[in-house]
């Protein structure tokens, strides 16, 4: 890891350090900044992947070295497959301006060609990098890794070198900071060649000599070559750049002429301030003053500009979007129409999205619905910019729990079997765990007498957080003025028509590349598409003005009957919603914030409900908190509510305030974090504020380090939460369908939301071929019909010619459909099991008789014995518990009864969800029915969170760690469970205590979808 | 009654139990599969809760001391012999129809004799740890369809009464077929033969009607017959018992002459020999010899008896011998221009067997050089059957001077001034060090308990001589001289 390298070159007091990766510069950002912690310099190279295989590895003298490194780079990726890019010689000769070259390792194309080919083929490839390099801009590289091999190959370099005239480069190739990490090195070898440690032989590290090592020490060990040593701080001096030097600029926004950046973004906040708030006068005038001014004097205008545009696009193609994050605290951004909470009626807190002295650019994210239309926008991002302007944000995978015992355990040639009980029985959403690895290692099947216990325990603590693989971010893209592969190599997403960076989104903060992020949120496309639903029907919803206290909203927030409604939906939230009551809108962003990690590890939660239902007083812990917790009763909630206690009582600057935001979110380092906290403990003793509310807020700091919602956050998701509620309770049969036609998404399956939409009165109607669209529809204000393509294996083709013939005729019979259409005899079967024809057949083994009579292939007979035969078939009509069946099979969710409810008379012990409540708490009930969720959240200390789902509802289970572990393959592995516990009903919260867990197995009940562990 | 069918269910399962007794009254799943998606084949009726399809690890969760096994092909073989053989006893025509699965031509044996004669095969076979099952009935698939119902014999006399409530997995419908019935809600052979044969071979062709009627019991086939296994071998006695070599191969070389002579005459030969020496205390001796090439000549027999016999000392004297072929068909191949085969493979085998004899199995082979950075570090590998070509010359030859290993190495005492070794001190080399080259560092095996690591110096010393030392956990030790 480059920290690492830059933590231990500055131990070993090396002035500089430079780092090659292979085909990039991934770690140069993270070098830079580590390397400035560490007081060191950061020089930038990489080793260059050429087209005869060989690495050749060469360094940026200048800031037009870096620019032709990273063109070489973006070049070479941008024709492969991802991973498998690779640089033409002709293409270095044509641009090497300000790169110098070493002659590299043994995967160098000296020494590759000496090994293989002998020392006249080594010295033709010496004389090709001469040619492109000349004598000034090319070192013969020499290592010692104290290998008897090395000695002949290194006279010849020596030989060589001294023959033409180059100077020689002492290196050690380093591979790891220190020795204890040549097992990591020796893992990812048999990862990357695919083998085991057993089988991987001499691919291994001959020893552990390619760690870092100090002045003394190579001077020692070059000791016959003096100037080899000494031509190492000549070559760094040499070399210029460095990352700061990056000179990267953020576009311009074409203006119209006669006006510039500011001037433009000025008369286009007050446009849209006049449409916003009626007239531009008092506190939004002077609130709107200063943020221009400030945007203005910081030179940020082109970017609220480009933004604004995007905004404008999106719109005009009729897709919803809406600003989210910090942005939500700017009055500007309110103005421009990119965000929706008036931040001056909230009172929130501009510095919290920008403030003078801010070097970083503000972040502005943008929420749009997912899958298609997002891609709309990012494809238009890229149609503006080119695919070299503009690119996809890296997110670095690293080795998680699961990850790293498996792949480890694979090299180290544990037994398959293992490391699957292992998967099995530790989820990776799971962790953190309740048991040491050690532990679960022997649950696993591996006991500490394994004689590889302790290698594959150590190495996975090793391996643990380092890079696995480069993702990419889920909608950051980067612009830039000019194109960005100037500035960092670009190379080809696994998603087509798109090209992802280089670097992860710390890494472009830190660099100051501006990032706009296009989000895909799943809830808005279900908010579009149930817009168009009641516009379509005539019932129109302007979501802009919703009325904000709606009665029948709050009931059904407050009753926790949310499944489907954004962010208030999951287990946790339901949990706390009849606690809470939320009965304004303000409650509602409470309550998004409320459930979340930062609030719950600074024990914000209780206090905050007990003082909510007054069962405890509202108290302040300095009374200069007063008018900033006033709205939360005292208690810390949000970000905002820490900057301004910074603020207002430590006396920070806006400036000190933006570090400290900065510190809270940038989890990769502690040590800044503890900083910060230093420095604020010092201010507010300063200020007189007493012990114990420094130790209150420093408490809420933390917690907000690990995860925390900004209030602006908080009101902008509030915002659509409240949106979905309001379409929940007013138009349920548009927004069930608009839920049903966006699934994958949210908490529940699509077989749950069905269930729910029944229970609030909407029937979901069975898919027909006269009937449905191709996707679900509104019916009735009580009724949808379900798509064709909710039957599993349709091809969207196929439906589409359906629909044009029903259009043009309805069918007459099954035989006059199957002839007008092309479904193959799959999709028939699929169809016919799913009842979309028993409109046409009477039933559905009616239909599968039919459809059997056409056969394949035989395209000029295949429809005659159709036109003779109308009768029925022979077949009975499906049983009821059949007929869930054939719905789970061929749609995964069914219109008819819950399974449950056909298996309810075999299984008379267990209670119905929904007569739980009436339970008296302690009462050993037993509950059964399917999986719909599984949650171990960290916050829960190894508890586990189980919901049921049964005919009358949902029903939820607390299992405690030594319960789980007893029975975590059970829990984990069945579809369908049968728990006995103890009633617990909390101010109407009803949980089940669990004390047993068994499968739910037998009775044909079908497998349902779960949401675990995330 | 013209056909019966041997059966074992959970064929591959009970040949694994048979094979191992450890598996005995354990609950045991054959799984098929790699990894995550390895599932349930077959379950022992131990592992209660557990079903064929699902997955291992939930196999696992539904039965926590659940043994989880693959198939054995060896143990497979072995049962599958066994019930061959005991099929062979009901009647000469007999069918190997699948694994577990016998087919045996009853035609013209008398019924009441032959149900007599199934019940004791059952009996036999149980003893030998096979649970077999029997059904008899008058077509080759009514007789399966039985034998798959029997308790442990069943005798069909009314097809129809019988198929109706059947499964219709015994009429073997293809996985399309049995998707498209279990739509149409066809559970039973009754169910199918139910509905109009001529519909169903409009609706699933020519297959569909050999489907319904196999469901109908209307099929029949020809058996596959299948031979016994001719055994290639020979037994005898020696009376007065014998207490040297010379009687021996007198007599193995006659009796070797014969099966030799058996072998060839069905176009075989041997692939390896099985001889066991009956002994007086009523043990034995057996030992399976393996040729070097398959082949009946009888002299290259006995070079391998003879240098095999010429090592054994027996604790007590020899009553009888048996010797056994295993036979296989002879390999024709066309030798290469320029393969450089052995030239008299038998004598190289022999003289191999020999030094396994005197040194120990496992101990005989070609040293190569183990795929390391550990010095020095070489495996045994069987020899080759031809000498392998030349590798091509390495592009740098080797160099300087070559190092003479001591073998085994001498344990040496080693001064230092700093890291370099300044006067070494062994058995038979002693003295100042003058000049040095190295460390030359290598480890491995980290991950094993036996991880290494070994310091290598070149020394010269000053009275002469060039030594390589080498340092380890086991301490400095002389590996051997360069010259």
């Amino acid at each position: 890891m480059p920290d690492a390298l830059a933590t231990e070159a500055g131990h070993l007091g090396m002035p500089a350090l430079a780092l090659c990766d292979r085909g990039g510069v991934y770690g140069a950002v993270r070098l830079h900044m580590a390397a400035k912690e560490a007081g060191i310099r950061a020089l930038v190279g990489c080793e260059l992947p050429m087209e005869d295989g060989t690495a050749l590895p060469v360094l940026a003298a200048t800031q037009a070295g870096y620019r032709n490194l990273c063109g070489l780079l973006t070049t070479a990726n941008l024709r492969a497959p991802k991973g498998e890019g690779s640089v033409a010689w002709y293409e270095l000769a044509a641009g090497n301006e300000g790169l110098v070259a070493l002659t590299g390792d043994e995967h160098g194309p000296l020494r590759r060609a000496w090994r293989t080919r002998g020392c006249a083929a080594a010295a033709e490839a010496g004389l090709r990098l001469r040619e492109i390099f000349g004598d000034e801009r090319l070192y013969v590289e020499l290592q010692r890794h104290l290998v008897p091999e090395e000695v002949e190959e290194n006279e010849f370099l020596v030989d060589w070198a001294r023959g033409a005239g180059l100077p020689l480069l002492a290196t050690n190739g380093v591979l790891y900071a220190t020795a204890e990490a040549r097992r990591v090195a020796d893992v990812f070898t048999c990862l990357r060649e695919h083998t085991s440690l057993d089988a991987a032989g001499r691919l291994l590290e001959a020893n552990s000599e390619r760690a870092l090592k100090g002045a003394a020490e190579m001077a020692e060990l070059f000791a016959d070559l003096p100037e080899a040593i000494a031509n190492t701080s000549r070559l760094a001096a040499r070399l210029e750049f460095t990352m700061a030097d990056l000179g990267y600029r953020f576009p311009d926004f074409p203006v119209p002429e006669g006006e510039d950046q500011n001037s433009y973004l000025c008369k286009m906040t007050y446009l849209g301030a006049q449409q916003r708030y009626g007239s531009v006068e008092g506190a939004v005038r002077r609130q709107l003053d200063h943020e221009l001014e400030l945007i203005g004097k910081l030179g940020f205008a082109g970017y609220f500009l480009i933004v604004w545009d995007l905004c404008v696009f999106t719109r005009s193609r009729g897709i919803l979007v809406q600003g989210r994050g910090s942005a939500a605290n700017s009055a500007v951004c309110y103005a421009l129409g990119i965000t929706a909470v008036d931040p001056i009626a909230g009172k929130l807190l501009f510095e919290r999205f920008l403030s003078e002295g801010r070097t970083d650019w503000p972040d502005i994210d943008l929420d749009l619905p997912s899958e298609g239309r997002r891609e709309e926008v990012i494809q238009e991002v890229y149609r503006r910019y080119g695919r070299r302007g503009a690119a996809m944000t890296a997110n670095v995978i690293t080795f998680r729990g699961r990850s790293a015992m498996r792949e480890v355990g694979k090299v180290l040639g544990l037994p398959d079997d293992v490391l699957d009980r292992f998967s099995s029985l530790f989820h990776s959403g799971d962790f953190p765990q309740s048991l040491q690895l050690e532990e679960q290692l022997r649950g696993a099947g591996i006991p500490p007498e394994h004689p590889r216990f302790r290698a594959l325990v150590d190495t996975c603590r090793q391996v643990h957080g380092l890079p696995r693989h480069l993702g990419q971010h889920s909608g950051g893209m980067v612009l830039s003025a000019g194109t960005l592969d100037q500035f960092v190599p670009l190379e080809n997403a696994r998603m087509p028509g798109r090209s992802v960076l280089q670097w992860d989104k710390s890494d472009c903060e830190d660099m100051g590349l501006v990032k706009v992020d296009l989000l895909g949120l799943g809830m808005m496309a279900v908010l579009q598409d149930s817009l168009a639903i009641c516009a379509e029907r005539g019932q129109p919803v302007d979501l802009a003005h919703l009325p904000k206290d709606d009665a029948a909203t709050f009931k059904l927030i407050q009753e926790a009957d949310t499944v489907g409604v954004f962010q208030i939906e999951s287990r946790a939230q339901m949990a706390t919603l009849p606690r809470m009551k939320p009965a304004t809108f303000y409650d509602l962003a409470i309550e998004v914030a409320i459930v979340r990690p930062g609030p719950i590890h600074g024990e914000a939660v209780n206090p905050y409900l007990q003082r909510r239902a007054g069962l405890a007083p509202v108290t302040y812990p300095d009374e200069r908190m007063r008018p900033i917790l006033e709205r939360t009763l005292g208690v810390v909630l949000f970000q905002e509510q820490i900057l301004r206690i910074a603020m207002e009582l430590g006396g920070f600057s806006a400036a000190e305030a933006d570090e400290l935001r900065r510190a809270i979110g940038f989890t990769r380092s502690p040590e800044r974090m503890q900083r910060m906290d230093a420095r604020l403990r010092a201010a507010l003793r300063r200020n007189n504020v007493g012990e114990e509310a420094i130790a209150h807020i420093l408490k809420s700091l933390a917690s907000f380090a690990l995860y925390g919602f900004p209030e602006s956050h908080a009101l902008s998701f509030a915002l659509i939460a409240y949106a979905s509620a309001w379409l929940k309770v007013h138009r349920p049969a548009a927004f069930y369908a608009a839920l049903l036609n966006n699934q994958p998404m949210g908490f529940y399956s699509a077989a749950t939301l069905v269930q729910d939409a029944r229970r609030r009165g909407v029937q979901t109607l069975p898919v027909c071929v006269q009937l449905s669209d191709a996707l679900c529809r509104v019916e009735t204000d009580q009724a949808i019909r379900l798509g064709l393509l909710s039957v599993h294996g349709v091809r969207a083709a196929a439906v589409r010619t359906l629909l044009e013939e029903r259009r043009q005729r309805l069918f007459t019979s099954l035989a006059d459909l199957l002839r007008r259409t092309d479904f193959t005899a799959t999709e028939r079967r699929s169809l016919a099991g799913a009842g979309a024809f028993n409109a046409l057949a009477g039933h559905r083994r009616a239909a599968l008789w039919k459809v059997e009579e056409v056969h394949e292939g035989d395209d000029l007979f295949r429809h005659a014995a159709l036109q003779q035969d109308s009768s029925p078939g022979p077949l009975a009509p499906m049983q009821p518990l059949e007929r869930v069946q054939a719905d789970y099979a061929h749609l995964s969710l069914t219109t008819g009864a819950h399974p449950m409810k056909l298996l309810r008379a075999q299984m008379p012990d267990l209670w119905p969800a929904a007569e739980l409540a009436r339970a008296q708490p302690g009462t050993l009930v037993k509950i059964g029915g399917a999986v719909i969720t599984r949650q171990r959240p960290g916050t829960a200390k190894g508890v586990c969170f189980i919901t049921i789902e049964d005919e009358t509802g949902l029903a939820n289970a607390i299992v405690r760690p030594q319960l789980f572990e007893d029975s975590r393959m059970v829990i984990n592995l069945e579809p369908a469970l049968v728990i006995t516990g103890r009633v617990q009903n909390e101010r109407g919260v009803v949980h089940v205590l669990a004390e047993s867990i068994a499968p739910l197995t037998g009775g044909g009940l079908p497998q349902q979808g779960s949401h675990d562990y995330h | 009654m013209n056909y019966a069918v041997l059966l074992v269910r959970n064929f591959s399962l009970n040949a694994l139990r048979r094979a191992d007794p450890a598996l005995a009254a354990k609950a045991v799943a054959l799984i098929e599969g790699e990894g995550r998606r390895a599932t349930v084949v077959e379950v022992s009726p131990e592992a209660v809760g557990v079903a064929p399809g699902i997955t291992a690890p939930l196999a696992m969760a539904r039965c926590p001391g659940i043994l989880l096994r693959q198939r054995d092909p060896v143990a497979e073989s072995e049962a599958g012999r066994l019930l061959l053989a005991v099929a062979f006893t009901l009647s000469p025509r007999v069918e190997a129809t699948g694994p577990g699965w016998v087919t045996v031509d009853l035609q013209g044996a008398d019924a009441a004799r032959t149900e007599g004669q199934m019940r004791c095969c059952v009996a036999e076979l149980a003893t030998a740890g096979l649970p077999v099952r029997i059904g008899a009935a008058d077509t080759p698939h009514l007789a399966s369809c039985a034998a798959r119902c029997a308790q442990p014999v069943l005798v069909v006399r009314n097809s129809a009464a019988f198929l109706g409530p059947l499964p219709l997995a015994f009429a073997e419908p293809t996985p399309g077929q049995a998707a498209v019935l279990q739509g149409w809600g066809i559970h039973t052979l009754g169910d199918l033969t139910a509905l109009p044969k001529a519909e169903i071979g409009q609706r699933l062709g020519t297959d569909g009607v050999r489907l319904w009627e196999r469901a109908a019991g209307e099929t029949t086939r020809p058996l596959r017959l299948t031979e016994p296994a001719k055994r290639f071998g020979a037994e005898w006695t020696y009376e007065p018992p014998i207490e040297s070599m010379e009687p021996l191969l007198f007599r193995l070389r006659r009796f070797a002459e014969c099966v030799a002579l058996e072998l060839r005459a069905e176009a075989f030969v041997a692939e390896k020999l099985t001889l066991t020496l009956l002994l007086e205390d009523e043990t034995d001796y057996r030992r399976e010899l393996r040729l070097p090439e398959p082949g009946a000549d009888v002299d290259g027999w006995m070079r391998v008896f003879q240098a095999h016999l010429e090592t054994v000392r027996t604790v007590a004297r020899v009553v009888g011998a048996r010797l056994v072929a295993t036979p296989c068909r002879p390999a024709r191949k066309q030798g290469g221009l320029f393969d450089a085969g052995l030239r008299d493979a038998a004598a190289y085998w022999e003289n191999l067997a020999r030094l396994g004899a005197l040194v120990g199995e496992g101990r005989v082979g070609t040293p190569v050089l183990h795929d390391t950075h550990r010095p020095d570090a070489v495996l045994l590998e069987k020899p080759a059957d031809a000498v392998p070509l030349p590798e091509a010359p390495p592009v740098h030859p080797p160099r300087g001077l070559a190092l003479r290993r001591f073998r085994p190495a001498w344990a040496a005492r080693v001064q230092l001034a700093g890291t370099r070794p300044v006067r070494v001190d062994s058995g038979l080399v002693a003295g100042e060090v003058r000049a040095t080259q190295g460390p030359w560092l290598s480890s491995g095996d980290w991950w094993k308990p036996d991880a290494w690591a070994v310091e290598v110096w070149q020394v010269e010393l000053e009275q002469g001589g060039l030594y390589q030392l080498a340092h380890s956990a086991e301490g400095w030790c002389v590996e051997g001289e360069l010259d």
